[in-house]
């Protein structure tokens, strides 16, 4: 492979880890909730895309089950889990991710076990590995699109200020009349719906899945990008998974031009523990800070204060 | 006969082996100024703390506008219209002032997840309106200058001020103050009482724990005092001053 189809490669992957990262980013970056378990609806949106499209089903109608089953799954963990502080939550859901895995691992008759199973691409091979990367990036950067849009859109409202007001401190925000668990139950499901839909999107890319895709790391790594790009910005989220990917398979495609003394793969968890200590210690904002909340009305006062001020001090 | 705003009978709240608050029964009418007053750890903020919801009470009963508010959340408080301004500021300190202002107010249409997508236009002309709200009661408070700064780059004060400026925001039909007075000038603090005399015309009801005494008893109707959990005296500011036993309570004095 040449390293043109290896560049659109890391492209898709940064679309759809992109469309983990505002997920998270929504969740974590905007409600507050430490959702540890990330990777579970991931894997929730990877089977039921492989599973429905094995069936039959026709990919559109299989990338909204993938998200609307992963929202469900995403609601009923919320319910029980919401009621936990902070730190039980992240591991409450961290554990319902290593359960999903090891009931797709052990459930043979579901969806191969360990072994896996195939998935049928949406794009089928038409002599060119090339275009067959360009056509996932399309499918891949429209659904990364309408996510960003979707967050952008509910995170630059009253609802996000809400939403945000509750990650501040939710004691006041209750207080305020804000119903803290409707607002962290819907931020959780729409957060799993796109993660869902994001697994869909991996499953038919790689046109497999298995129990191995489906560990804990993949959290941690949605974690590193949303950490290093900048929690509660939309766009910084999204650096942070182009940094992210490109390093990672970046590494992993360097080695097969460049001789190097290690194997970079192996490396790359320490490297990881690295940046995550580094971007805690010198950005513990992120690489991007906090966007504050847009809205139209919000702009027209800003305006009108700045021309104020400038006719005062002429 | 009009009924009361706020009945509070009986209520006890103890945590561990200590009441905390205990036994407590008091009554806060319509467009009333009400102060409670009492030494550090007598139960005044817990008590706030119960009329939120914040604290579930042991006993007793808790009626707002007649209906039992004792088992509700403190969102479902809110809404029937009580709303407080806490003692420590507890603030959204990476949001804007103005941010900070915009979270409290009432009835507000795009804090639902579908009207923030697709009903845009709605919430947007509403919140038009409540900047200008937001920015007259900054004003009043002297923080209009700072409204699109972060709350967390305010000083200590002005903490203070926005967080009672929240509270007005939030057009209350009773607003519990936890000393609002604190750790702000003298002059801005009246100002602050005064400004609350002319919404108590409009009908809204002040339930204020203060310890700035001076300011308080000149703007209350009437005074609780608490101590050890109970409500040991109540009376208009002017008996209350003269009553010995208030002396002996707060002041340490025989």
């Amino acid at each position: 492979m040449g390293p043109l189809i290896y560049s659109c490669d890391i492209i898709v992957y940064i679309g759809i880890f992109g469309i983990v990262c505002l997920s998270l980013n929504l969740e974590y970056g905007f409600a507050g909730l430490a959702n540890f378990g990330k990777v579970a609806f991931f894997l929730t949106g990877a089977y039921t895309y492989a599973l429905l499209s094995q069936i039959g089903l026709p990919f559109y109608l299989c990338l909204i089950a993938s998200a609307l089953i992963s929202a469900i799954f995403g609601l009923l963990v919320s319910l029980p889990a919401l009621r936990l502080r902070a730190d039980y939550l992240a591991i409450a859901v961290l554990a319902f991710g290593e359960i999903l895995r090891l009931i797709m691992k052990s459930e043979k008759w579901l969806a191969g076990g360990d072994w896996g199973m195939a998935v049928s691409p949406i794009f089928p091979y038409m002599g060119s590995y090339l275009l067959y990367r360009l056509e996932n990036i399309g499918l891949v950067f429209l659904c990364l699109f309408l996510c960003f849009l979707v967050v952008q859109l509910l995170t630059n409202s009253p609802y996000g200020r809400a939403m945000r007001a509750i990650r501040e401190d939710e004691v006041a925000a209750e207080a305020l009349g804000k119903d803290r668990s409707r607002f962290k139950a819907q931020a959780f499901m729409l957060g799993s719906a796109m993660a869902g839909l994001a697994g869909g999107l991996y499953a038919q890319y790689l046109q497999y899945v298995l129990p191995g895709m489906f560990m804990p790391m993949v959290t941690f790594t949605v974690w590193i990008m949303v950490l290093l790009g900048g929690p509660a910005n939309n766009w910084g989220v999204l650096l942070g998974a182009t940094l992210v990917e490109i390093f990672d398979r970046g590494t992993n495609i360097v080695k097969d031009y460049i001789a190097l003394p290690v194997d970079p793969s192996n490396l790359q968890y320490i490297l990881f523990g690295a940046l995550i200590i580094f971007v805690l210690l010198f950005r513990p904002r992120g690489l991007l800070k906090e966007s504050a909340i847009r809205t139209k009305a919000l702009r027209l006062a800003h305006n009108a204060r700045r021309a104020v001020k400038n006719k005062g001090s002429q | 006969m009009q009924e009361e705003l706020l009945r509070i009978k009986e209520v006890s709240k103890h945590f561990g082996g200590v009441y905390a608050v205990n036994g407590v029964s008091l009554d806060i009418n319509h467009g009333g100024i009400y102060g409670l007053v009492g030494p550090n750890g007598s139960g005044k903020t817990t008590l706030f703390n119960i009329i939120l919801g914040l604290h579930k009470p042991d006993q007793g009963e808790i009626c707002f506008k007649g209906k039992r508010i004792n088992n509700l959340a403190p969102h479902q408080i809110y809404e029937l219209g009580i709303v407080n301004s806490f003692q420590l500021p507890r603030l959204f300190y990476d949001l804007s002032v103005l941010d900070n202002m915009l979270v409290a107010a009432r009835g507000q249409q795009g804090d639902r997840l579908f009207n923030s997508l697709f009903l845009r236009g709605r919430w947007q002309n509403q919140e038009k309106e409540l900047i200008k709200e937001a920015l007259e009661i900054l004003e009043l408070v002297e923080l209009a200058q700072w409204a699109f700064s972060p709350a967390g780059e305010l000083s200590g004060g002005q903490r203070k001020l926005l967080e009672v400026a929240r509270g007005l925001m939030a057009k209350p039909t009773l607003l519990l103050l936890d000393e609002p007075a604190a750790g702000i000038n003298p002059v801005l603090g009246k100002k602050i009482f005064q400004r609350l005399k002319d919404f108590s015309h409009n009908g809204i009801a002040f339930f204020i724990v203060e310890h700035r005494l001076e300011i308080l008893f000149d703007f209350a109707t009437w005074i609780y005092v608490m101590d050890k959990g109970r409500i040991v005296i109540d009376g208009e500011p002017q008996a209350i001053t003269d009553n010995p036993t208030f002396y002996a309570i707060y002041l340490g004095e025989e």
